[in-house]
């Protein structure tokens, strides 16, 4: 029905949209989901031919063929006979997309009298059917446009796009002025009104793409960096921008903190659109943007290929004689990622954790970082990789003072030429785990400080070397509810921030439902059970996982257990 | 951080105040020999004088001032306090920690080395090599230290094996860190306390080694010591001079000793807190 091939549309210097290659069929949901400037309202403008009402220096290249005819050929006047009879959009801006002087009946049925000369009482029936349908409220019929309110105009420009019955429709943001209630509501209507039509919808709410669309293409800086069927894309991004969107998302069935993306929103003059924001960009990122590359149903344009897996272990085995304290585990951990690893004492944990971080030689099995094969432990594994403890005041030891400690890693690795280069990174990092950088809190000894700026300490010694991977060991266990609350955050803003993937290794499955992406349970040295976090929480079905649960602490359940006694 | 706890220390502990007197006293008369005491080799005829205001102690078979000669053997014994207490440190230490960080078929050899030296008595074997190599001062410090670093090692090994696992050290391998590194960064500082306190016991030790050798005779004549002092006066048992040629050497050498013991005693408080009111 819509083909658009290698679409770009320039504002005198500034590109806009580049290269945007898009099919929808008869009967097909595409959506477009992005923030906001990222050029997804100016895409349906240009599919509308209404670029040129908006700017004059507005250029147009590319091709959107309607069927067999390519629009961007097509003079006003063909234009004009095209919108609202074939291509029809519901506009965003409630407030100025109707005419103050026309009751709402009139101006819905304007279209159909003007463009199908319709006679008058043929179109009112025609009106009257399509408002019902959007559950218009009838007493409201002759009401101007300044006493409705904005649902209420809504639901009419609803109407007034669909009433000159068109093959495409583009609805720009069709419920961002309604309330969650009426919103559920008028997407149950237009689902009706939109089967037989190809339709666009272009929103910045991802509930509203998943429960509406067939598939899914994210834009950003007039690029659409991922493409892929809704499901997939909702339940599994690739491109680090979707998972960014996914992450920003409020919802009930959201487990984890909220979690944004880094910096905002600029223009890029090259390279990937993204490059600034993005926590795995290389050097390539900066000089060329990717093309859009098909992975099966899929398309992700990313020099690395969409989201990077970090941290692969496979079939990684510990034993101490016939013991297997870790039996065959196999797990990835992708960049920016928090991967949970819940499990009751003794389960196996920090042997994981230390087998990984090579502490304990592994018997069987291997541990791949960043695609290579670990043959040894080295100065740039330890770069890459780094463990936080469960008891901070053991790790640091007491004879350093805070400087020594956390300059500790910089010294073993002889980073930066000189003391003073080191300094200046100790205390960048000090200030990023939000500790005082003043010279008489880094001449304290450990004992001299509260347990919570202890970890945080440990956890800055941690992050001083740039690593990619950070295991966590029950990182929280040793600190108090307040305390533990803030390191949580500190975490996930770390996260949110350098792109850091996180091993996060618990016995707390509630703690692991607010830190981590996925969950694996761990159980007598195997992992029994593994999956997103949300999905873990509420459709689990090992006996064992269900324990975890079942004791999890809730306030609820201790309060109703007390009022039995 | 060490010197505050054993200032505070030594506030309380008269025995500590006493011992480290005895040891800065000792020092200082070793540095002024010179300008305190008369020449130590100087002969002359007057033999066997008793106490006068010209030889406060009075001189000895070949007429020289035994006082001086009190004086000049702080020195002799200051040496090889030092020397073997230092010397003696360092082979415990080396062979102590790398035996712990290296383990395998090295410690094994190291510690049945360790048992053997342990088995045998080391002050008979002293004497025995003493008399084939007639040693000098420095050859006998070396001889005094080879022999006595089993003890300190063992200690030291077993020390190692509970700090090295420790969390802290742990960490410092997950940056990156080679063996110097934990050694000099991590394990020395958490030995500190025990290798003070096992200088200052082998320091003991050697001071009294040395003057039970030069007692038996074995030693360089050419070394003013208080050991040889004694083994010369005491063959004039039947003139009255012992009673200050043979007692002031023995009292200095038990002084120095009884200095050392104590200033161990109050280290060893500071360093080990649950023995710190004691």
């Amino acid at each position: 029905m819509l083909r658009v091939s290698n679409l770009s549309v320039t504002y005198g210097t500034r590109r806009i949209l580049n290269g945007i290659d898009l099919q929808i069929q008869r009967g097909e949901v595409l959506s477009i989901v992005g923030e906001s400037g990222t050029g997804k309202t100016t895409l349906g403008l240009s599919l509308m031919g209404l670029l040129k009402e908006q700017a004059e220096d507005v250029e147009t290249n590319g091709e959107v063929y309607l069927q067999e005819r390519d629009i961007t050929k097509c003079n006003e006047e063909e234009l004009r006979k095209i919108r609202w009879n074939r291509i029809a959009m519901v506009f965003q801006n409630v407030e100025n997309a109707l005419n103050p002087v026309y009751t709402v009946l009139d101006q819905v049925k304007e279209p159909l009298m003007e463009n199908k000369s319709w006679d008058k009482e043929e179109a009112t029936l025609k009106s009257l059917d399509l408002l019902q349908k959007v559950d218009f409220p009838s007493h409201r019929l002759n009401a101007y446009p300044h006493e409705l309110s904005a649902g209420e105009k809504q639901k009419a420009l609803i109407a007034m796009a669909f009433v000159c019955d068109p093959d495409l429709v583009i609805l720009d943001e069709p419920t961002a002025s309604l309330d969650v209630a009426s919103r559920q509501s008028i997407l149950e209507r237009l689902r009706l009104l939109c089967r037989d039509r190809a339709v666009l919808l272009i929103t910045h709410n991802l509930a509203v793409a998943g429960g509406f669309s067939h598939k899914t293409a994210v834009l950003y800086g007039g690029y659409i960096v991922e493409f892929a069927p809704t499901k997939d894309l909702l339940s599994q991004p690739r491109h680090p921008y979707a998972r960014g969107l996914l992450r920003s998302y409020v919802g009930m069935d959201r487990a984890k903190d909220l979690q944004g993306i880094k910096g905002r929103v600029q223009f890029v003059e090259k390279g990937c659109p993204f490059h600034p924001r993005c926590t795995q960009a290389i050097a390539l990122c900066e000089d060329e943007s990717p093309k859009l590359v098909s992975l099966g149903e899929r398309s992700v344009a990313c020099h690395r290929g969409g989201i990077v897996p970090l941290l692969e272990v496979k079939a990684l085995t510990f034993s101490v004689g016939p013991l297997r304290l870790i039996d065959s585990i196999s797990q990835i951990v992708f960049e920016g990622e928090t991967l949970a690893i819940v499990g009751a004492s003794g389960a196996g944990k920090t042997t994981l954790a230390k087998t990984i971080m090579g502490l304990l030689n592994s018997t069987e099995g291997e541990v791949l970082l960043e695609g290579d094969k670990v043959e040894r432990r080295d100065k740039d594994f330890f770069s890459r990789v780094q463990m936080i403890y469960q008891d901070p005041r053991e790790a640091l030891s007491h004879r350093l003072k805070v400087l020594e400690c956390v300059r500790e890693p910089l010294d073993i690795q002889s980073v930066g030429t000189n003391k003073q280069v080191r300094y200046e990174r100790v205390k960048a990092v000090l200030e990023e785990v939000e500790l005082p950088t003043e010279d008489e809190f880094l001449q304290r000894y450990p004992h001299q400080l509260s347990g919570g700026e202890v970890q945080r300490v440990a956890i800055a010694r941690a992050l001083v070397l740039n690593p990619k991977l950070l295991i966590a060991d029950e990182p929280t266990s040793a600190l108090d509810a307040s305390v533990q609350a803030k390191i949580v955050k500190l975490l996930n803003n770390i996260q949110e921030k350098r792109g850091l993937a996180i091993l996060f290794i618990t016995h707390d499955i509630a703690l692991a439902r607010k830190m981590s992406d996925r969950i694996a349970i761990m159980h007598a040295g195997r992992i029994i059970e593994e999956g997103p976090t949300g999905w873990m929480l509420s459709s689990c079905s090992h006996p064992q996982t269900r324990e975890l649960l079942k004791a999890a602490t809730t306030i609820e359940r201790l309060r109703d257990s007390s009022d039995e006694s | 951080m060490i010197f505050e706890d054993l200032g505070k220390q030594l506030k309380k502990d008269t025995f500590g105040q006493f011992g480290i007197g005895l040891t800065i006293l000792f020092v200082i008369v070793a540095t002024l020999c010179p300008f305190i005491a008369q020449d130590p080799d100087a002969h002359s005829i007057l033999t066997f004088q008793p106490p006068s205001s010209n030889h406060w102690l009075g001189t000895n078979d070949v007429g020289q001032d035994v006082w001086s000669r009190v004086l000049w053997g702080v020195r002799t014994s200051l040496l090889i306090a030092l020397g073997v207490g230092l010397l003696t440190t360092a082979f415990s230490t080396t062979i102590g920690v790398t035996a712990a960080l290296v383990g395998g078929a090295y410690e094994i050899v190291v510690m049945r080395i360790i048992d053997a030296l342990l088995a045998i008595p080391t002050v008979v074997v002293l004497i025995v090599i003493s008399a084939f190599i007639k040693p000098d001062i420095f050859m006998l410090i070396v001889l005094i230290s080879s022999l006595h670093w089993q003890g300190g090692a063992r200690i030291l090994r077993s020390q190692t094996l509970a700090v090295k696992n420790q969390l802290h050290i742990l960490a410092a391998k997950t940056f990156g860190a080679g063996r110097l590194h934990i050694i000099v960064r991590h394990i020395l500082p958490e030995l500190g306390p025990i290798l003070i306190v096992s200088f200052i016991y082998t320091a003991r030790m050697a001071v009294f080694i040395e003057a039970g050798l030069a007692f038996v005779g074995i030693s360089d004549p050419s070394t003013i010591s208080w050991g040889r002092m004694m083994y010369h006066s005491a063959k004039f048992y039947y003139l009255p001079v012992w009673k200050w040629w043979l007692l002031p050497p023995g009292f200095a050498l038990s002084l120095l000793i009884v200095g050392f013991t104590f200033l161990g005693y109050s280290l060893e408080r500071v360093f080990e807190p649950r023995l710190k009111d004691a």
